[in-house]
């Protein structure tokens, strides 16, 4: 994404996760806000253009891919502003003919795109420019640099490079860059001012429902997403408990033979499940049940040391 | 004392030697009973019951019917309260469920011992032939349950052959093939008359003038003296190697679960 002038910042760096859009539309709209807000995420730009309070163009560039524009664009607005957690907001004031011309270069009517400058008569086509009374913008650049003129009525309004802040009121590096034979250009051109503030896109486009859609489907995402993190832990203790139940299982095997899988069964049934094991009380209980049994099938000093050893994993479960 | 020493001079050896022994099982198998698990109070205490049925041996002491009486129904209590427990463990073995508390079962063996006390003293003091039908019975029930018992001895042992315990059950199983032998033998001879109690009281009666007149044969014992005799040794010898297996399979018991 290119770079745009800033004129006036209103705000810079706003951290994008405690914005909602519906909220900075709505206080752009009603503030008869004129200039661009920019949404910087780490994988796309997002930038809204509004004349007099009236939305004229929305864009969203990926890093990488083609831009989208209007409702798609501020559907995947609303989409990174809720899911990529990360990401500012800058609110640039522009004058209404600077901001018709930054959506010139955003949306506006290409006449030429990417053509070679050493193939075209500059001079011819600056005069077209003003012979036609063009409202637009120029953009010359090589692959390391750019340059923007831009036009109102076919009259340069001024000038803008990488680099700079701000509009320049002379061409210098424009027309450095002019001469360099590997430039290109593009010629974007669009309505009058006012003509543009005849059409607000926030009339067709309902930013309340677009953010409201994306909420949910984060949400959902989200639920979904702990659901899953829910599950995973569930499957862990569930497998942890299992282990650990085998584990006594087979020390009670091994001390009162095979008819100690019956009891260990029964046992845990009446403690309500393996998860008695994790609680000191149950799991006393528990051991209580199993000694009681024990007693009907081996010698004291054999339950004894068994006790011990299932008292130990118990100990070591839970901690 | 002089009455106990000159009624142990006459008793025959076999029997002496066999009270010895029920002396020392009733004595193993209380003190077993005492702290163990509440399933083998039922078993143990049964044993030690078998003690006290053996008094009437020394029949001086015990010479009146009731006590005789009294010491036969202590015996049909014991092998009621051994199946029990048997019962009880072949359950345990099956549902892994133990249930009740020792106390009952020392207070319920009590109440039954009172129970029959007062039985027998609220009825007419017993003849011979009452006394012996109680032995009868006492018998009788003894050879059903203990063919029962050994059922379930070799189902309990089948369903714990793996663990420590289970020799103990084939001890009880041969303990239990001696007390067939013991109590089937006098049952036998009883069934047909040929018992000792018997032969007193045609003795007395002089029955066989009875039996004459009305062309009964109430005495066969003539003709079938061989197979009398046997089954008076197997009554001697099973009852002295039942006292000898219950002290020893108690020993054993105490020893595997110590």
């Amino acid at each position: 994404m290119f770079q745009l002038p800033k004129g006036n910042p209103l705000f810079e760096n706003l951290a994008v996760t405690k914005l909602k859009l519906t909220d900075v539309v709505m206080k752009l709209a009603n503030g008869s806000f004129t200039g661009y807000a920019s949404f910087t995420f780490p994988t796309a730009t997002g930038i809204l253009v509004f004349e007099s309070g009236k939305l004229a163009s929305t864009i969203l560039a990926p890093s990488q891919g083609q831009s989208i524009f209007g409702f798609e664009a501020m559907t995947s607005l609303a989409e990174q502003m809720v899911t990529s957690g990360t990401g500012t907001m800058d609110v640039y004031r522009l004058s209404k003919d600077l901001t018709m011309c930054v959506h010139a270069l955003l949306q506006g009517e290409a006449l030429y795109r990417s053509q070679e400058l050493a193939l075209i008569d500059i001079k011819t086509l600056l005069e077209r420019v003003k012979q036609e009374q063009m409202n637009g913008c120029l953009r010359i650049y090589t692959d390391e640099k750019s340059a923007m003129i831009f036009y109102k009525e076919g009259n340069p309004l001024g000038f803008f490079h990488d680099g700079s802040q701000d509009i320049d009121s002379s061409p210098g590096e424009s027309q450095q860059l002019a001469q360099d034979p590997k430039a290109k250009l593009d010629l974007y051109t669009t309505v009058s001012a006012d003509e543009l503030m005849s059409h607000d896109l926030l009339d067709v486009i309902n930013v309340a429902k677009i953010w409201d859609a994306a909420v949910a489907r984060q949400q959902a995402e989200l639920n979904r997403m702990n659901r899953e993190l829910a599950d995973k832990d569930r499957m862990q203790s569930i497998n942890r408990l299992t282990d650990l139940e085998n584990q006594i299982r087979t020390i009670y095997i091994e001390y009162v033979g095979n008819v100690g899988r019956g009891i260990i069964d029964k046992e845990l049934t009446s403690a309500g499940g393996n998860s008695c094991l994790l609680e000191q009380e149950r799991s006393e209980q528990f051991m209580t049940a199993l000694e009681k049994a024990a007693k009907l099938l081996i010698s004291v000093k054999k339950i004894a040391e068994m006790k011990e050893k299932i008292s130990a994993l118990l100990i070591q479960a839970r901690a | 004392m002089e009455i106990l020493l000159e009624q142990l001079q006459g008793i025959p050896p076999i029997y002496l030697i066999q009270l010895v022994f029920w002396l020392l099982a009733g004595l193993i198998s209380f003190v077993f009973s005492l702290g163990n698990a509440r399933i083998w109070t039922s078993i143990s205490i049964g044993f030690f019951l078998i003690l006290l049925s053996q008094f009437y041996l020394l029949n001086k002491l015990f010479h009146t019917p009731t006590t005789a009486a009294f010491t036969y129904i202590t015996g049909t209590v014991a092998i009621m309260l051994i199946t029990h427990g048997f019962l009880e463990y072949y359950v345990f073995c099956r549902t892994f469920e133990i249930t009740g508390r020792k106390q009952t079962v020392y207070l319920t063996t009590i109440l039954l011992l009172v129970l029959s006390w007062v039985f027998l003293a609220i009825n007419p003091e017993p003849s011979m032939f009452t006394v012996r039908n109680i032995k009868m019975v006492e018998n009788a029930i003894w050879v059903f349950l203990t063919l029962m018992n050994l059922e379930i001895i070799r189902k309990i042992y089948y369903a714990i052959k793996d663990s420590p315990i289970s020799k103990a059950f084939i001890c009880f199983g041969i303990v239990f093939l001696c007390i067939l032998l013991w109590k089937g033998s006098e049952l036998y001879l009883q069934v047909f008359q040929w018992d000792r109690l018997w032969g007193n009281i045609a003795f007395q009666l002089d029955l066989d003038e009875v039996g004459f007149d009305l062309d009964i044969k109430l005495d066969d014992s003539e003709e079938y003296w061989r197979r009398i005799n046997v089954a008076r040794q197997v009554y001697d010898y099973a009852g002295l190697l039942a006292a000898m297996a219950v002290s020893g399979t108690f020993a054993f018991l105490y020893k595997l679960l110590k």
